[in-house]
């Protein structure tokens, strides 16, 4: 007998829709901008800065008696451009500034706010906070501006994916790759599989981000598919049918392989040895930062070695870089022990 | 405050056309409210319904407005007697034409050079097309002549209709129900957020929901509505009504109708009744929220 035809929208369909609204509703007016008069604009005294050149140098003009008026004078030269840009057609991108009393603290922006000075403006464009805002908050901010514009790479996107992901990972105290696809849809306001391609091209291996750097590998849910495949050859396949213009169907079809050849291999039996004989062996490699954690912290838990400790007091966690470097240091101090 | 209500939805043959000119013609037959409809689709259907639309000579296939009636050959130099809402792209003036239905007032669409705005990629112009319809509506002089002003727009999440959500005080999506027609409401909703990420508090979008259109009496269409309404959140932007497919709805769309508005019909009659209690339920939202 038949089976009866159900219709339904489908789940991702169905998660986009929420997520979207939720979305809508949770951040209505976190991006506005608003006109605000120059004169009530000051800088973050907490915030570090590139230039020295002040607000009131622009307004007052440079004192040749100034300690630093040579530098001074090489930053305002290097405004003109700008400033004449914003002369004929204002600030393309608002500044960034949060409420501080009656006056409004820069967070991002500060070139952009001198020249519009020395334009002869007397307002900007800006985007208000009512507090000072977090890491977080910020990195969020721009998120949603740059998702807002269509010419971005998808590289860019990554960058701007990874600050948002460390700034969210470090305020919840937990790792870097522990942010699930779930935590990264409800900070984004995307769908659960949008999230889950971006954490699967985060993951790729550094060949794939090349192409993906290289802007070779455009587009989201390809290089997301790409990333996931397992088999090097058919990975390169799928890498070239991807540059050749192959569609996502297309793609699915070439990764289907690589599940094939993953089962047919785990029924093989294990290779024998041949080549050269093994003179030492290789500790592997991981991506999870807790299976590190857990091998470093079960060494220095032995008796003998627990002085080693203080190396590692002050190792950040989210960087799989120092742990790398930490981790060797790690095994030549051992091999050293050993050999006395 | 002038209420400006956009219909919009990236898929084609949803109903865009249709709802605004009903939504048009209860604002101004119905509620007696001044109303301007404005076209922003190229395709310019809906202009066709009101005035007569010419083929463009220069662009084959395009359409223009028909000479403005109150174009008087030596008198206005400078004009050659056409205005669509297309204008406001180029710096050029924009004049309203009279409908048949009075307090209703049409800005006809130019295929050719709405073709354009919508075309365009650069990114500072791009900036300028999404913000002109927005500046247009708030001149004072647009603002002081209508109580309601009703957007069509094209099948796209292009330039054109990103321009008439930044213009927005209110949106409907009117949608079939139909594996296409959710994702094409899928993309409005993120259109809707985007904005609503950029709008005061004072100075929301706001969305009046998802109308069902074109519903028949089959399984398909019950799932998929039933589905929409399980949404978390997104029920609270299913319409509480619904637009069935009648043969009425389409015939009534042409300049030279008989009757001349749905809302001519006799009060019982049921086409009218069911749109003109959609349109009430929208216009309750977009008074009294
Ligand atoms: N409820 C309905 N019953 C029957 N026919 C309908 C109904 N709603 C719309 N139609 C018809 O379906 C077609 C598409 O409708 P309409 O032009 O309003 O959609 P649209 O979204 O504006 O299309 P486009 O995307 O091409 O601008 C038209 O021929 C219209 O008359
Ligand atoms: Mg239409």
């Amino acid at each position: 007998m038949a089976k009866k035809k159900v219709f339904q929208i489908s789940n991702a369909l169905t998660e986009g829709l929420e997520e979207t609204v939720s979305a809508a509703h949770n951040y209505t007016g976190e991006l506005r901008v608003e006109a605000i008069p120059l004169r009530k604009m000051e800088l973050d005294p907490e915030n570090p800065r590139d230039l020295i050149l002040t607000f009131e140098d622009l307004y007052n003009g440079l004192d040749k008696d100034d300690k630093n008026y040579l530098r001074k004078a090489e930053e305002k030269a290097t405004l003109i451009t700008l400033s004449n840009s914003i002369k004929e057609q204002g600030i393309i991108n608002p500044v960034l500034v949060y409420k501080h009393g009656d006056k409004y603290r820069l967070i991002a922006g500060e070139r952009r706010t001198l020249a519009s000075i020395l334009a002869g403006k007397s307002e900007v464009q800006a985007k208000i906070l009512d507090t000072k805002p977090e890491e977080l908050k910020i990195s969020l901010l721009q998120w949603m501006e740059n998702v807002e514009r269509r010419d971005l790479s998808l590289w860019e996107r990554l960058k701007n994916l990874e600050k948002i992901l460390s700034a969210f990972a470090a305020d919840k105290g937990m790792e870097f790759n522990r942010v699930s696809p779930t935590d990264l849809g409800r900070l984004l306001g995307c769908s659960l599989p949008h999230a889950m391609n971006f954490i699967a091209v985060l993951n790729a291996d550094d060949k794939v981000k090349a192409l993906i750097q290289s802007n070779k590998l455009k587009n989201l849910e390809k290089a997301a598919l790409i990333s996931t495949i397992k088999s090097d050859g058919i990975k390169q396949n799928a890498i070239d049918a991807c540059i050749a213009g192959a569609t996502l169907k297309k793609l699915k079809s070439i990764s289907t392989q690589d599940k094939i050849q993953k089962q047919t291999t785990t029924q093989l039996p294990a290779p024998s040895t041949r080549g050269r004989q093994a003179t030492l062996v290789n500790l592997g490699t991981t991506k999870k930062i807790h299976v590190v954690r857990l091998i470093i912290d079960s060494v220095l838990g032995h008796e003998k070695l627990t002085h080693l400790k203080k190396h590692f007091t002050d190792l950040n966690w989210a960087d799989y870089k120092s742990i790398n470097h930490a981790f060797k240091q790690l095994l030549k101090t051992l091999e050293q022990i050993e050999a006395e | 405050m002038t209420k400006i209500i956009v219909n919009a939805t990236h898929k084609g043959g949803e109903g865009k056309t249709t709802n605004s000119i009903m939504l048009a013609e209860y604002s101004a037959l119905v509620k007696g409210l001044k109303t301007l409809i404005i076209d922003m689709d190229p395709q310019a259907n809906l202009s066709g319904r009101y005035i007569e639309m010419e083929y463009d000579p220069a662009y084959r296939g395009g359409k223009i407005p028909a000479m403005h009636p109150d174009f008087e050959v030596g008198v206005d130099s400078g004009w050659d007697g056409r205005s669509s809402i297309a204008n406001i792209f180029y710096g050029e003036e924009v004049i309203p034409y009279p409908t048949a239905i009075s307090n209703l007032e049409l800005l006809p669409a130019h295929s050719h050079k709405l073709q354009e705005a919508e075309a365009v990629t650069k990114n500072e112009v791009l900036e300028k097309v999404h913000l002109q319809l927005k500046r247009f509506l708030e001149l004072p002089d647009v603002r002081n002549s209508y109580d309601v002003i009703i957007i069509d727009t094209p099948p796209s999440k292009g330039p054109l209709t990103i321009a008439a959500i930044k213009a927005a005080s209110h949106i409907v999506i009117p949608a079939q129900m139909e594996q296409f027609s959710i994702e094409g409401v899928y993309g409005m909703l993120q259109l809707w957020k985007q904005e609503s990420y950029y709008r005061t508090k004072e100075n929301q979008i706001n969305l009046i929901g998802i109308l069902p259109n074109q519903v028949r009496d089959i399984k398909l269409h019950k799932q998929f509505l039933n589905g929409l309404k399980m949404m978390k959140g997104v029920s609270d932007y299913v319409m509480p009504r619904v637009i069935k497919k009648r043969a009425i709805y389409t015939e009534i769309l042409v300049e030279d109708a008989n009757p001349k508005s749905i809302f001519d019909l006799p009060k019982n009659n049921v086409a009218r009744l069911e749109y003109e209690s959609a349109c009430e339920y929208i216009m309750e939202k977009v008074y009294h929220g």
